[in-house]
């Protein structure tokens, strides 16, 4: 992916709809239809800031058969390196932005005979748009939405008018949990599960999934990790045959692309393997934060996905 | 020839126990009993709760009560069912497949004939690769789809045969179709009429 496949887009609505979470509409500048898109998709918001460009994933959560416009939901993250700080501090209506192309890497399964969905606060965007997929098509579903209290329930009243009784909400204020192992336990051949929600609650639904007997081809999830801030380290690259400095708030995919080097990326929050790089020399511990590689892979530490791994280390040279 | 360079002619692998699973369904006929017994001595070394929701349905060959059976309730397989052909074998699995949960692991054991009715009625349900396990043994006569006119003819252990629907002469192809569970015949003296090439045995 380059800069050239991205589209310019116009902020035409934004929403305040829990303290921490902002709905933003977005249009292109050129008018007309934005590409189509499948429920579960998430886009790369490209954010013009005051030193640098960030570049981050957020889940298309308005209706695929929409396609004048794309809703997105941003959480402002408390420990944000800059994305959702702009996005809620700085981006207002008639804001321009670029987008990359819609991805799914969340994608419903199309011949599932049920669908559960698991949403823990913000995880609730990509769900949104499945379930829009969902409507009228036949297939049971049902929706399960953890928040914590309802002013943090991002979008209740649009999925209790759309949902009726196929959503089930859980408050954590009043001390309300989904049950996993009954949930799971009992459903029927053929369901398939999809979570999205903070990394505690995905990891607890693959192994209670994984505990009753679910093959892993019916359990899926998206967890877009935030690159973490870690140790400032340098990286040499070596096709292009330049050192890079990666200081502790800037990812190294950021720091890469920063120095004119281009590297292929789908999600920026190591899930898609898109960014998966070679390492060529090593001298420290490379610090894995991608869900990506195997623990095996990890282990050997020949190789990183850049767009969310760091590194501990004097010298590190990547095939780059 | 027609017969060879076709590559969807369906590969089963020996069972092996998935304990992962939380039921085990275990569909078998004539000597398919063995590698299920096989499955469930593996799975008592591994735990004594799963055997409690393994449940296995069985064709004998000759269609009678058999020693088979008395295996399978020796190895503690409390619901081990007999039937007396695969029709009505089946018509079972799809019913306990209609009420079976997530955790259920699939094994079946028998001809090529009769795993691919099993799979094709599991694909129905959505069962996955990685929730069936299936090994082939017995006979590998094939059941035979006729392009022309849509009849399938079971048990076919020559190259070419006689059609049961319109009794045209059908060569035997490697192509399998999953969705039909049989390979495709299609007529094999159409430029000829009355050409037939010898008949030979070769599924056996
Ligand atoms: S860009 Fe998707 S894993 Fe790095």
């Amino acid at each position: 992916m380059n800069d050239a496949q991205t589209i310019a887009v116009e902020v035409i609505g934004i929403e305040q709809v829990t303290p921490q979470i902002k709905h933003f509409k977005l249009a292109a500048v050129a008018g007309g239809s934005l590409p189509v898109f499948s429920g579960g998709s998430h886009i790369i918001v490209v954010m013009q800031g005051a030193d640098r460009i960030h570049k981050n994933p957020y889940s298309l959560l308005g209706s695929p058969q929409q396609l004048d416009t794309y809703e997105i939901g941003v959480r402002r993250m408390e420990e944000s390196r800059g994305g959702s700080h702009f996005m809620h501090d700085r981006v207002v209506i008639g804001s321009r932005l670029e987008i990359a192309h819609p991805v799914n890497l969340f994608g419903l399964d199309k011949i599932a005979r049920k669908h559960v969905l698991i949403a823990g606060g913000i995880g609730i965007t990509p769900i949104l748009a499945q379930l829009e997929d969902l409507h009228g098509g036949g297939v049971p579903y049902e929706l399960h939405y953890s928040v914590r209290s309802a002013e943090h329930a991002a979008f209740l009243e649009r999925l209790r008018r759309r949902e009726g009784d196929r959503l089930h909400t859980y408050y954590d204020s009043e001390g309300q949990m989904i049950g996993f192992e009954t949930l799971l336990a009992t459903q029927p051949l053929g369901t398939h599960v999809y979570v999205c929600g903070p990394a505690g609650m995905i990891n607890h639904v693959i192994a209670t999934a994984k505990a009753c007997g679910w093959p892993d081809s019916h359990i899926h999830w998206e967890q877009f990790s935030a690159p973490p801030v870690g140790d400032a380290f340098e990286v040499f690259l070596a096709r292009s045959k330049i050192s890079v400095q990666v200081p502790p708030d800037q990812s190294l995919l950021e720091s890469i692309e920063a120095a004119g080097v281009e590297v292929p990326y789908l999600c920026r929050g190591g899930v898609c393997g898109f960014c998966h790089t070679r390492v060529l020399e090593l001298d420290g511990d490379l610090i894995h934060n991608d869900h990506f590689l195997s623990e095996a892979d990890k282990a050997k530490g020949n190789s990183i996905m850049p767009c969310v791994s760091r590194a501990h280390c004097k010298r590190l040279v990547l095939d780059l | 020839m027609l017969v060879t360079g076709i590559k969807s002619k369906p590969v089963y692998a020996p069972l092996q126990a998935d304990t992962r699973g939380r039921y085990h369904l275990m569909l078998g006929m004539g000597v398919g009993a063995a590698p299920l017994l096989r499955v469930i001595f593996e799975m008592q070394s591994a735990a004594a709760r799963v055997l409690k929701n393994t449940r296995v349905l069985y064709v004998p060959d000759g269609g009678s009560a058999t020693p088979e059976i008395e295996r399978f309730r020796a190895a503690a397989v409390g619901n081990a069912q007999t039937f007396p052909g695969t029709p009505a074998l089946l018509e079972e699995f799809r019913s306990t497949l209609a009420r079976s949960l997530m955790g259920t692991r699939l094994y079946v054991a028998g001809t090529e004939s009769f795993i691919g009715l099993a799979m094709k009625i599991a694909l129905e349900f959505n069962l996955n690769k990685d929730e069936i396990r299936a090994e082939e043994c017995g006979t590998s006569a094939r059941r035979v789809y006729c392009i022309h006119c849509r009849a399938t003819t079971e048990n076919v252990r020559t190259n070419i045969a006689s059609c049961v629907g319109c009794g045209r002469w059908l060569l035997v192809r490697d192509h399998y179709s999953r969705r039909l569970a049989a390979y495709m015949g299609v007529m094999v003296d159409a430029e000829a009429p009355g050409e037939l090439p010898p008949l030979k045995e070769m599924f056996l």
